[in-house]
């Protein structure tokens, strides 16, 4: 079972139905989330939401306790907020991408997807990464084709991935490919 | 048959209003019809001879302070609190006015496929809405949210206009944000897998504008009930902005005036379950002899509050114009 805590998005049903193509969702909002469902889950997903990873003390709980015990995915607020409990800053971009399209370019150390491989992907994101970022087993995999922002992270040792773009929006090509790869490595 | 009101359906999804300015207009109203009448489409209307109505309208948010709110939520777009937001402005005047004669004037010139007309003792609606919200028949349902609107002109046509949203970057943006969050809105009810963008940013053309339009499909889950229809679909997000729980809240509490039937929804409920529902835009609320005439348009982070301002007179014209 894959569980989805959601920050309040109007994307996060969006990511449930792409997850659904694979295994059974279950979906609470994170004010609410559900000891058992966490503790069944094999997977757990922070959705995307508004605001600053800062804002969600609940999620960052979660994320430390369940690391390591569960595959952990993060999408746009989630992929910040991984970042954010491993010591990551996360700050204003000057120029601020919301409904926009743009490439990814995947580099070398990418175990899922091959070096080189661009992706057309849809992007919803005031805030990102601030770099240099270096924590053991977390590599950034794929980064904006134009400026370079960090764009997705993979952590295989103890299977944790994030997304700052949506996969699940209809301006990611391919979206379905990204996410049936990171739920079977 | 009726309306909810914007307040109602915050109710709904349990989002709060702090204390506005009020006139106790009701909050909805809905109608059981006893006859139902199919009117002939070429009906002809000749316009009485009507007063003047002198009072001009006024706003109740001038462009400075347009600016000053457009500011404040540009900075809450940088911290990224809402992705997108729309300020609602209102024009009202004191007019006694005759709304069937208001009505048929504003179809022969702005006829809008969810234009619709309610006259009761104490108040009536005029509105020529372009915007479906939702078409339910038996387990399918389907949206189609506008969001991109161009004022026509001498030179515009109907494939200069297409290829004008196609070009300009931010209403493209604007409009997929609008489509992501259909799709969402739309998965919250339907089963995996079935919603799809029939139609993927097309133009429609009214009297002075053309809009920037997609469609969106979906099949219900077994099991959802009339309610929760409404409170996954409504208050309808291309008029609210998005996300839409936050950009509410941050709408709330910046607006001092109630929205009343603004961005509320009026359409009917069969007996049977199946819906329509359109998004309550480009309307005349007269209520005991008060006009209003409520538009908003969107912040969005490379929009600049004097074209906003503009886009929300146009949006207002036509209606404005059967006063004169």
């Amino acid at each position: 079972m894959i569980y989805v805590i959601d920050h309040k998005d109007s994307f996060t049903h969006n990511v449930v139905h792409q997850l659904s193509l694979f295994d059974h969702v279950e979906c609470d909002d994170f004010s609410k989330v559900n000891k058992s469902k966490l503790n069944q889950a094999d997977t757990i997903v922070f959705s995307p939401g508004p605001g600053s990873p800062k804002d969600y003390p609940l999620s960052s709980k979660i994320y430390k306790k369940y690391k390591r015990k569960k595959r952990i995915i993060g999408i746009c607020l989630g992929f910040q907020q991984i970042l954010f409990c491993e010591g990551a800053d996360i700050v204003q971009q000057n120029k601020i991408y919301h409904g926009f399209q743009s490439e990814v370019l995947v580099n070398k150390s990418s175990k899922l997807f091959d070096a080189g491989t661009k992706f057309k992907v849809g992007r919803y994101h005031s805030l990102k990464l601030k770099e240099p970022f270096d924590v053991e087993n977390f590599d950034i995999t794929m980064r904006c084709a134009i400026s370079g922002a960090a764009m997705s992270f993979e952590n295989n040792i103890d299977k944790i991935y994030g997304f700052q773009f949506h996969p699940e929006s209809f301006l990611t090509i391919n979206g379905k490919l990204l996410i049936k790869k990171i739920l079977s490595a | 048959m009726g309306f909810f009101g914007y307040e109602i359906l915050n109710d709904l999804i349990k989002v709060k209003i702090p204390k506005q300015k009020e006139t106790n207009f009701p909050k909805g109203i809905f109608y059981k019809p006893e006859k139902i009448i199919n009117l002939n489409e070429n009906l002809h209307y000749q316009p009485k001879k009507i007063n003047k109505i002198d009072n001009k309208f006024k706003i109740n948010i001038d462009i400075k302070n347009y600016t000053k709110i457009f500011d404040k939520f540009k900075k809450k777009i940088k911290k990224g609190e809402t992705y997108q937001i729309k300020i609602c402005t209102k024009y009202r005047n004191k007019s006694k006015i005759d709304p069937l004669d208001y009505f048929c004037r504003l179809t022969k010139t702005n006829l809008a496929p969810e234009a619709f007309f309610i006259k009761d003792k104490e108040y009536s609606i005029i509105s020529c809405s372009p915007e479906t919200l939702i078409i339910k028949k038996g387990n399918s349902i389907s949206t189609k949210p506008i969001a991109g609107t161009l004022k026509k002109n001498s030179k515009l046509d109907k494939n200069k206009a297409l290829n004008y949203f196609r070009k300009n970057i931010k209403e493209t943006k604007e409009h997929n944000m609008i489509v992501d969050m259909e799709r969402n809105d739309l998965s919250r009810i339907c089963r995996p897998g079935t919603v799809k963008i029939a139609k993927e940013k097309i133009v429609e053309e009214y009297k002075d504008l053309f809009h920037y339009v997609s469609l969106i499909n979906g099949k219900l889950n077994k099991n959802i009930k009339t309610v929760d229809i409404i409170k996954a679909m409504m208050p309808g997000g291309s008029v609210i902005g998005c996300p839409k729980i936050s950009t509410l809240n941050l709408l709330n509490h910046q607006e001092k005036e109630e929205r009343n039937i603004y961005t509320g929804s009026f359409g009917y409920i069969k007996f049977n379950g199946d819906m329509r529902f359109n998004i309550i835009i480009r309307s005349i609320l007269n209520y005991r002899n008060i006009s209003e005439i409520s538009v908003a348009s969107g912040v969005v982070i490379d929009s600049n509050p004097k074209n906003e301002f503009n886009e929300n007179f146009i949006k207002a014209k036509a209606l404005i114009d059967l006063y004169k």
